[in-house]
């Protein structure tokens, strides 16, 4: 079987997801049986060339990246979007929570008109995305999952179930029977509730399952004295780039 | 005859550790700071005492959160049933859970027969313990029933202030007191103390709910169209806690996955829920039960109504986790009630039963 040519690319992240798979230890063996890599900053040099599957983190903040994507999306047979930048928007949506112009001052301070900004965008509110795979980081068995899925053309649905039903199954202690907020409810699993296993709290970076009971959430908030605002704004840390699901 | 042992309290240490010294022995451990957990243990010592439910029930050893079926070779045409077991002890099952474990037996022994979970099954012993009271106010044992001892267990220790009285109900259960000289013949001292403990017991697990074990399966008989469901529609979040917890929820999903070398994989199965968004979806992308109070319906008709028809029994257990677990306060004894209020309780229902 011919090698897949896979190339990485990255746009506004801090390339954590990229460095996951660099982590993935003797699988990556195995799947660089199934690939050839031809593009990956992370941990090669060499660059260019002819792809099949585009592997993107990061999301989309400029005109110049909205022209990159584009062109990406043309030369790719598969798209992956990888990691909660790419799939919602990430942590760089929080940018959305203010003036643009108040933001590039902020960053570039006197230089900031050589720079260009757009509202952050996930990668799908800009072109076709095939596969994704949600997190921060990205949950390297996951990845793994959806690169079967790729490799072979089959699909691969991110389960629609909250992070508890996972949370519930490793046994943990509900992180609301010990007064802690936690976005575990209301968002997607496929992380095998990974960090309610160490003791921490659910953030949200999967995004919001597809059909969430918002007015059952205020009740639950209610019930635990947890002002909305708490959540809403635990939520836009991940998601904020994708408004229109907001609680 | 039934036969009874005596274990003195001193010597339960030594019982437990001569167990965990022959066997992989898992009991209720606590986590955190009001849960419990089975978990495997290497001292008495870590044995939880007074635990309530613990989060999942003792169904995760008969049919784990996740099992290989089968392994296959696309290339070669080939496919291996996997079979994964292994001898465990299990200490401290209390009588609700007992109870559990019974209904899934009935379950996965109907044709075609779970020849995975039957395998399993008959490398777990089991060792109950009794309740003399209700461990805290979502049990409803003493209405399912299931708050005294009914077999389902090796050995049944229930503990009679400065010893344990054990009963033995397989002949396993007799070889572990063999194996384990700690043990003498109780006597009809013993017995007729077991009596009165148990005669203080039906008392304390007198029920308040207002309705009789008979006549639950008439006030459920009907309940389809009760307006409760859609305020449990309106409050559940989806997140599957009650149906995880419940130890008579079985629902599982089927799954195939490829190795990288993609020739070989396995089948496996993994728990599934029907609260989940997903459980009714079939082809296309029609839900059978798109709305949370068509689902939460469902998981009550499937412990008082479904299962009489097709087990005789109530596949409620009465242990409380679906209350205790619940994100949005859905409470088992207040759906129980409105049920009630709306289906009324009238003496020619009663009759019926």
């Amino acid at each position: 079987m011919k090698k897949v040519k896979v190339a990485f690319f990255d746009f506004s992240c801090c390339e954590g997801c990229q460095l996951q798979v660099a982590n993935i230890g003797d699988l990556l063996l195995d799947i660089l049986e199934k690939i050839e890599l031809v593009e990956f900053r992370e941990v090669m040099s060499e660059r260019g060339g002819d792809y099949d599957v585009a592997v993107v983190e990061g999301s989309i903040t400029t005109e110049h990246d909205v022209k990159r994507i584009k062109g990406i999306r043309e030369k790719a047979k598969v798209l992956i979007a990888y990691g909660s930048c790419a799939c919602t928007g990430g942590v760089n949506g929080m940018k959305n929570n203010f003036d643009l112009e108040d933001v590039k001052k902020y960053v570039y301070r006197d230089k900031s008109d050589w720079f260009n900004t757009v509202p952050t965008m996930a990668v799908d509110q800009v072109v076709k995305v095939d596969y994704y795979v949600n997190g921060c980081p990205v949950y390297p068995p996951e990845f793994v999952r959806v690169l079967k899925c790729a490799l072979r053309g089959m699909p691969y649905k991110v389960p629609d179930y909250a992070v508890c039903v996972e949370c519930k199954f490793n046994e943990n202690e509900c992180m609301y029977d010990k007064g802690v907020t936690c976005l575990g409810p209301i968002t997607r699993a496929g992380c095998n509730s990974w960090c309610t296993n160490n003791g921490n709290i659910c953030y949200g970076c999967r995004g919001m399952v597809s059909n969430p009971n918002k007015n059952g959430q205020k009740e639950v908030l209610k019930k635990y004295n947890i002002p909305l605002d708490w959540i809403v704004n635990k939520f836009n840390m991940y998601n904020k780039a994708k408004e229109s699901q907001q609680v | 005859m039934d036969k009874y042992y005596r274990l003195n309290k001193p010597e339960c240490r030594e019982f437990i550790a001569g167990l965990a010294s022959k066997y992989k022995v898992v009991a209720p451990v606590k986590k955190g700071e009001k849960n419990y957990v089975f978990s495997e243990i290497s001292s008495p010592d870590e044995i939880a005492s007074g635990y309530i439910p613990t989060i999942i029930p003792p169904k995760k050893y008969f049919f784990p959160k996740r099992e290989t079926l089968i392994e296959y070779d696309i290339r070669a045409q080939r496919q291996k049933a996997v079979m994964e077991y292994e001898k465990l002890i299990i200490f401290g099952v209390r009588t609700c859970d007992l109870a559990g474990i019974q209904c899934l037996n009935m379950v996965f022994s109907e044709r075609p027969r779970d020849v995975n979970y039957l395998i399993r099954k008959n490398k777990l012993i089991i060792i109950g313990m009794e309740c003399w009271d209700y461990c805290d106010e979502h049990a409803i044992c003493g209405l399912m029933d299931n708050h005294q001892p009914k077999g389902g267990y090796d050995l049944f220790f229930s503990d009679m202030g400065d010893f344990h009285l054990i009963h033995v109900n397989t002949l396993v259960g007799e070889e572990i007191i063999n194996s384990v000289g700690v043990f003498s013949p109780a006597d009809e001292k013993d017995l007729e103390k077991l009596e009165k403990f148990r005669e203080r017991k039906r008392k304390a697990f007198k029920t308040s709910m207002g309705v009789s074990h008979q006549q639950l399966k008439d006030i459920f008989a009907d309940a389809e169209d009760a307006k409760v469901w859609e305020d449990l529609g309106e409050r559940c979040l989806s997140c599957g806690n009650c149906t995880t917890v419940c130890p008579t929820c079985y629902c599982f999903d089927v799954i195939d996955e490829i190795n990288l070398d993609f020739k070989t994989g396995e089948r496996f199965r993994i728990w599934d829920s029907c609260q989940n968004e997903d459980f009714a979806k079939v082809a296309g992308g029609e839900s059978f039960r798109e709305e949370r109070k068509g689902r939460q319906m469902h998981r009550y008709m499937r412990k008082f109504k479904y299962p009489l028809k097709k087990y005789s029994r109530y596949f409620c257990t009465g242990c409380g986790r679906c209350s205790r677990a619940c994100m949005a306060d859905i409470r088992i004894k207040e759906t129980i009630q409105e049920v009630i209020k709306e289906k009324g309780l009238s003496n020619e229902k009663a009759g019926i039963s």
